[in-house]
């Protein structure tokens, strides 16, 4: 069923003229999605995602998750369930004394039994990474990386159908930011629940993506495939986005080298397979 | 969220202009003047005074109105208290309350439709007085046989004493509204560290509980932002900040406090970090960027504010 827009506009202050998101159209599926969600500090992409789980009710439009009207739905506790959303630095909504109890809070405001969701808690924390022996330690004294794969394993263990991640990159070492992407792969292709990551990083998005939504002043500029967008020259200067590594290496071997591989390779193995083919 | 304590509202007039210093000490001079002040007139002749300056200060009045709906309920209540309870000076009408089965019937009634469109979010403190004068009002009614008639009797010195308590709240919320309204944050602070200053002798770190309170004060807003921040992520793993039990608040508010510590401290870690990168040391002298400097106004002021105070004493004994 997935998440529906019609016409969504939101204002944070009705009597400014300036709107947060502005005439937003979307569909998106519950299943076999990673959606990437790019665009620059202040464009809406905060707000168009916290639509999606009832944080904010739209101004006017119609927000539709599973099929029900969000503004209509009885108990928006059932939407936020549906959709689960990580914030950024989300090792700051942590609060409880043991790892454990803390990826189990969520479950329980659903009204999971506590035995299912300690169990729930297990296989989430080993899906996300972390050892079964960090469940009783207390949050506060894990690391900044391992203390966020908690905060997301606290989303993971609701079941959402769908997984939204506002910039959940932000902050570690290139290291741990692959580590993390990587992460939502796998849960991504375990599950096939659509994901929905919010990045500044165009690779992010060249590698992992299988639609880009491109979000600029309010306004949804972009929707489609990766590819579309990166090799459409003129579009990439109006958004005012970057290129991504692959693509500029292998625009640098045609102009330096004289060669003519496809520039369209969105991954290492792309374009390794590209060059291998030209020789 | 709205936040009144040090919301300053930048106006071009004389209000403004003046030194903060002087500002803070006719704020208290005015104040000594309500409590030695012991007639409803003299009362409502101060209040005149402070309405002429929040006048000419250029504020809309709708601001010192908004900053005594807080204290709405104190108001009310110190009013109905002293009419109900003062018993002296002579009466000046009664009120006969006649208990019958129809009114009390009808009091269940209206106390029942008051509950229900409350459901319906039609509340707060206005309907709620204005629900229980109403049913005062059925009560003075001559409805059915009454079982049991009571008297209230309503005294000349409880009205007055209640008025001017009424008076002085209002006059001392409008006068320091005034005070934080015309006055930045950053300059209300410097005044007061200029006024604390001859505490120092009495080893009063006064340099640092400016220095903290001006942090403080730059970090509400912050401080908001991260507490909607938090609420947004508790709210999406099934917080329901609106309603819930008593256990079920208790946890919502451990969710939220618990972050705010945490977050509160590594600010606080950085922003120590940052300002000793910067050579802060606690302390030691600084040189100030805004020297504050009294003009002929400000002297005029303070002169003005005196003599008031001599003149209340005066025509009050
Ligand atoms: N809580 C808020 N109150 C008022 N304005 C806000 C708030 N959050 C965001 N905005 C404004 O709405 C616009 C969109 O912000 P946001 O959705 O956070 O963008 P992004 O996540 O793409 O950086 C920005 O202009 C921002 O200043
Ligand atoms: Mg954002």
């Amino acid at each position: 069923m997935g998440i529906e827009f019609e016409n969504v506009n939101y204002k944070y202050d009705k009597r400014n003229a300036k709107y947060a998101i502005k005439n937003i159209d979307l569909k998106i599926d519950s299943l076999n999605e990673f959606i990437c969600l790019v665009g620059h500090t202040g464009s809406g992409k905060s707000t168009l995602i916290q639509h999606m789980n009832g944080l904010i009710l739209a101004n006017s439009g119609i927000v539709k998750v599973s099929g029900s009207d969000v503004k209509k739905t009885r108990n928006i506790n059932s939407v936020r369930r549906k959709v689960g959303m990580v914030f950024q630095f989300p090792e700051y909504q942590l609060f409880e004394e043991t790892v454990e109890k803390d990826i189990i809070f969520g479950p329980t405001n659903f009204g999971v039994s506590k035995k299912e969701a300690i169990l729930k808690a297990k296989e989430v924390a080993k899906l996300v990474g972390l050892e079964q022996t960090i469940l009783e330690k207390s949050p506060f004294n894990l690391s900044g990386g391992e203390m966020r794969r908690v905060a997301i394993a606290g989303v993971l263990a609701m079941e959402p159908d769908i997984l939204i991640l506002d910039e959940p990159t932000v902050g570690l070492d290139p290291k741990g930011q692959r580590e993390m992407m990587e992460l939502f792969k796998k849960i991504h292709q375990t599950t096939k629940k659509t994901i929905i990551v919010v990045t500044h990083d165009m690779d992010v998005v060249s590698e992992y993506s299988t639609r880009v939504i491109v979000m600029k002043e309010a306004e949804k500029k972009f929707d489609g495939l990766a590819r579309d967008l990166f090799l459409d020259q003129k579009l990439l200067e109006e958004l005012n986005l970057k290129k991504p590594t692959y693509i500029k290496i292998a625009e640098k071997i045609n102009k330096k080298l004289n060669r003519n591989y496809q520039i369209g390779c969105l991954s290492l193995a792309e374009l390794i397979k590209e060059i291998v083919k030209g020789e | 969220m709205n936040v009144i304590v040090g919301r300053y509202i930048n106006r071009n007039s004389w209000v403004h202009r003046l030194d903060p210093r002087m500002k803070i000490l006719s704020l208290i001079i005015l104040m000594i003047g309500t409590f030695m002040t012991s007639t409803l007139i003299n009362m409502l002749w101060i209040l005149a005074g402070v309405f002429l300056l929040i006048l000419t200060s250029k504020i809309s009045l709708l601001n010192f109105i908004k900053s005594l709906v807080p204290l709405l309920f104190l108001m009310t209540f110190t009013f109905v208290f002293q009419v109900l309870f003062n018993k002296q000076g002579p009466i000046i009408s009664t009120l006969t309350l006649n208990l019958s089965f129809i009114t009390i019937l009808l009091n269940v009634v209206v106390i029942i439709g008051y509950q229900i469109l409350k459901r319906f979010r039609i509340r707060g403190f206005f309907w709620f007085l204005l629900t229980f004068a109403f049913i005062i009002y059925l009560y003075t009614l001559n409805l059915g046989t009454p079982f049991k008639i009571i008297n209230l009797n309503l005294y000349r010195d409880g009205l007055t004493f209640g008025l001017f308590l009424l008076v002085r709240i209002i006059i001392l919320v409008s006068a320091s509204s005034l005070l934080t309204l015309t006055t930045k944050p950053a300059d209300l602070n410097n005044g007061l560290e200029r006024l604390m200053k001859p505490l120092k002798v009495l080893k009063v770190p006064v340099d640092e509980m400016s220095m903290m309170i001006s942090i403080a004060l730059r970090f509400i807003p912050t401080l908001l932002d991260e507490v909607n921040k938090i609420m947004k992520a508790q709210a999406s793993r099934g917080v329901d900040f609106a309603s819930g039990n008593i256990k079920k608040k208790v946890v919502q508010i451990v969710s939220l406090l618990v972050p705010m510590f945490v977050i509160s401290f590594k600010r606080a870690d950085d922003l120590s970090n940052a300002m000793e990168a910067r050579g802060y040391f606690p302390g030691m002298e600084r040189s100030k960027f805004g020297i504050l400097k009294f003009r002929f106004s400000d002297y005029l002021t303070i002169l003005f504010s005196i003599s008031f105070l001599v003149g209340i004493v005066y025509f009050d004994l």
